[in-house]
């Protein structure tokens, strides 16, 4: 099918389809990194317990693949008679996996900040509090901006999860899988998905570098 | 300028510290006037740095008491905070603030420690700047500066605080030659000035110059204290003549 | 990506008050998680997981065998598509350092692989590919996508590798009188593959994910063997909780070899300040 059939006749549902695909990834993205930030905040606890915590957690949730995750949510916890609908278990997913990542990344954040300086700002009488919000706060975030950069998009790419289960609307993958199995889409369907997808992404990456040349931090 | 208050400015009394099994203070007993520039000296691994950290609490120690105009100083919390408001330390490797500007450097503890108001505190933080000598770096962030600039920023961000003393940990160290004398020079005037310091350094003929009293470490115990003329020229002990020896040597 | 620095430093010797109220925390951390952990366990029990009938087979060596011979076909797949990717990510990196023409068509080859979600490849292999004549079996139509999906990743970390060897290792070559070519070769493309195998590694984790997908196009990989399990013993969570894990513990060593690789790397290569020239430490 040419460019122009598929747009007259999918046009709308493709739109349809990249708002999911935006959607998913702006609320994922939000809420990967306000548990990126909780669990970073346990991992730098002087608190063992919760140390221990926040690292099993980030080792569980990096290296566990996306559909076994999935699956363990749709499929799975039902026999514990815990029941999500679709929408939330791919949610839950596209939250879950991300945050690992987060934290690692404001973790390496953290670790560009010497000693030293926290040794200087202690002899200058600062408390632990103000060091934290004067200090490591805005070094930390400053100096991840690159990285979490690349996991915004990389969030964008984890929402295609939900091509596999039956969410509606259908998001840009899911659309292209439906259009090929009912239609004949044939290559244009994809190219479309694709150039929407990697025009976002590329969209994020050059705003991502603006925001990094503009905070980054000369060491 | 009161040479002979009754109450030390800074008191060390019997302190001990072990590092594992490694004795890094032993039995140190150390007390410095008002108005006072003690230098420390000695080889490397002898717990001069140590013994300068300690005071601030940078390094815990075991047994012994340390004082601050009398008063010992706190372990912990908002007290140790307001006690080191109170002293002045110089890192070697400078230390400031990667993300700040060599201005917001110097206003921070000012302002957030001391609740000092802004427009104030970026006055005098100018003057102080304009004192060491990168009054033109104000702006510019610390990784913009040479060397010798950062360490005389970070002089002017502990001054910032107006200090009781001064404790500089081998503040030229980490400098390329041609950088230490400059800051060595702000340091010299800080003395002439009358604030009471605790340096530990290499430069020998630096602390001929602006020591009142010179004090040679070694092995974690204080070998030999004296005046700066008696202990260059003639120095009591074997290890302090072996210590200036290997140094004339080079 | 485990760097533990600032843990160690964060904190000063705790006063004895803060102490107290530390072991307090830690202990209220400690009941909490435990608590937690209880819950689950409850979960579990209430539901009947934990009979032994959901259980029981894995004691099977038969169960393990088929399991086994699942993974050796995700790990096929996963070091098939590596190993393309590596190919094809070399040939779009070389790209880049090529004329402007093969230069941006390198660029957006590499942007157009990291923009798009595997699955959408892994589709286009499925359901266009075999509309064209082309027929690959089950495993290409896995690892191919996969790898497609890689290779952009890789070029990136290629270049970077070779943006770090330090330039002066090339102009010391080139004037030796060794050609452009041959000094790409023999002296720079080898010291930058160094660099770059802790994120190889990672990429191979990635990879190794992407082909969980495998059951998109009716791969037999670990995901599908477990699906024949659990049809067999109708053991859906304790199957599924099992191949997860062995996921898990399988990526966390790989990343743990990729950091430790990483870490000798740090220590051992040195620069000599001053100048761009790098000299290799030892001790």
């Amino acid at each position: 099918m040419g460019f122009t059939d598929l747009l007259s006749k999918y046009g709308e549902q493709y739109f349809q389809a990249l708002l999911t695909t935006w959607r998913l990834t702006a609320i994922s993205f939000a809420g990967a990194f306000i548990i990126g930030i909780l669990i970073t905040v346990a991992r730098v606890s002087p608190i063992r317990p919760l140390r221990i915590f926040g690292d099993i957690y980030v080792q569980i949730f990096r290296n566990i693949p996306g559909a076994a995750l999935l699956i363990l949510l749709v499929y799975a916890l039902p026999y514990l008679q815990i029941v999500f609908s679709y929408d939330l278990c791919v949610t839950a997913a596209t939250i879950l996996i991300p945050s690992a990542f987060c934290s690692e990344h404001l973790m390496s954040g953290m670790n560009t900040i010497s000693p030293g300086q926290i040794e200087a700002a202690r002899s200058l009488g600062l408390t632990f509090l103000q060091m934290i919000r004067r200090i490591i706060i805005p070094q930390a975030l400053r100096s991840s901006v690159l990285p979490l950069t690349n996991l915004l998009v990389a969030t964008m790419l984890t929402t295609s999860l939900a091509s596999q289960v039956p969410m509606r609307p259908r998001d840009l993958t899911g659309i292209v899988s439906y259009i090929n199995t009912h239609d004949t889409g044939g290559v244009m369907a994809f190219v479309i998905s694709a150039i929407l997808y990697c025009l976002t992404a590329f969209v994020i990456g050059k705003a991502g570098s603006l925001v990094d040349r503009k905070v980054r931090i000369l060491r | 300028m009161d040479n002979h208050s009754p109450v030390p400015m800074i008191e060390l009394r019997h302190v001990e510290k072990y590092y594992g099994d490694l004795h890094v203070l032993q039995d140190i007993n150390l007390s410095v006037r008002k108005g006072e520039v003690v230098v420390i000296i000695g080889p490397s691994g002898s717990g001069k740095s140590t013994l300068c950290r300690s005071i601030n609490r940078l390094e815990t120690i075991d047994s012994g008491e340390i004082l601050l105009e009398g008063a010992p100083i706190p372990r912990e919390g908002k007290k140790l905070a307001e006690l080191r408001a109170q002293i002045g330390m110089v890192f070697q490797s400078f230390n400031l603030f990667a993300h700040m500007s060599v201005l917001d450097n110097i206003t921070l503890a000012p302002v957030d420690v001391l609740k000092k108001g802004r427009k104030e505190a970026r006055e005098e933080a100018l003057q102080l700047l304009e004192r060491v000598g990168v009054r033109d770096q104000a702006d510019k962030v610390p990784a913009q500066l040479s060397g010798g600039q950062q360490q005389r920023a970070a002089i002017a961000r502990s001054l910032a605080m107006h200090p009781k003393v001064m404790l500089f940990d081998e503040p030229t160290s980490a400098l390329d030659p041609e950088m230490i004398q400059e800051v060595l020079n702000v340091i010299a005037e800080l003395a002439k000035e009358g604030m009471t310091m605790l340096i530990v350094t290499h430069e020998m003929n630096f602390a001929r110059r602006v020591a009142d009293r010179v004090i040679f470490m070694d092995g974690g115990q204080i070998v030999e204290e004296n005046t700066p003329d008696r202990f260059f020229s003639d120095p009591e002990s074997q290890r302090a003549r072996d210590f200036l020896h290997s140094l004339h040597a080079e | 990506m485990k760097t533990g620095n600032i843990r160690d430093y964060l904190y000063e010797s705790p006063g004895p008050r803060t102490r107290k109220r530390i072991r307090i925390i830690t202990g209220i951390a400690l009941l909490g998680l435990l608590v937690l952990l209880g819950l689950i366990v409850l979960q579990f029990s209430v539901t009947g997981q934990f009979d032994a009938k959901y259980w029981s087979f894995f004691t099977k060596w038969t169960t393990w065998r088929f399991l086994g011979q699942g993974l050796l076909t995700t790990l096929e797949a996963a070091l098939t598509g590596s190993a393309i990717s590596f190919t094809l990510g070399f040939l779009l990196m070389r790209g880049k350092f090529q004329g402007k023409l093969i230069r941006g068509i390198s660029t957006f080859l590499i942007e157009f692989t990291r923009g798009v979600p595997t699955l959408l490849f892994i589709y286009f292999f499925f359901l266009v590919v075999p509309k064209t004549g082309w027929k690959p079996s089950a495993f290409w139509k896995i690892t191919l996508p996969c790898a497609i999906s890689a290779c952009g990743v890789v070029a990136e970390a290629l270049r970077s590798g070779v943006n770090a060897v330090p330039g002066g290792q090339r102009e010391a070559a080139l004037s030796l009188g060794l050609s452009e070519r041959r000094t790409f070769y023999r002296i720079v493309f080898p010291q930058a593959f160094r660099f770059v195998i802790p994120s190889l590694i990672a990429e191979l984790v990635i990879v190794l994910k992407d082909t969980t997908f495998a059951y998109v196009v009716s791969c037999a990989d670990l995901m599908q063997n477990a699906k024949v399990l659990i049809s067999n013993y109708d053991a859906m969570l304790s199957i599924y909780l099992v191949v997860a894990v062995i996921y898990i513990l399988i990526n966390y060593l790989l990343n743990t070899l990729s950091e430790r690789i990483a870490g000798s790397q740090r220590r051992g290569i040195q620069t000599i300040p001053g100048t761009n020239k790098g000299v290799a430490a030892h001790g």
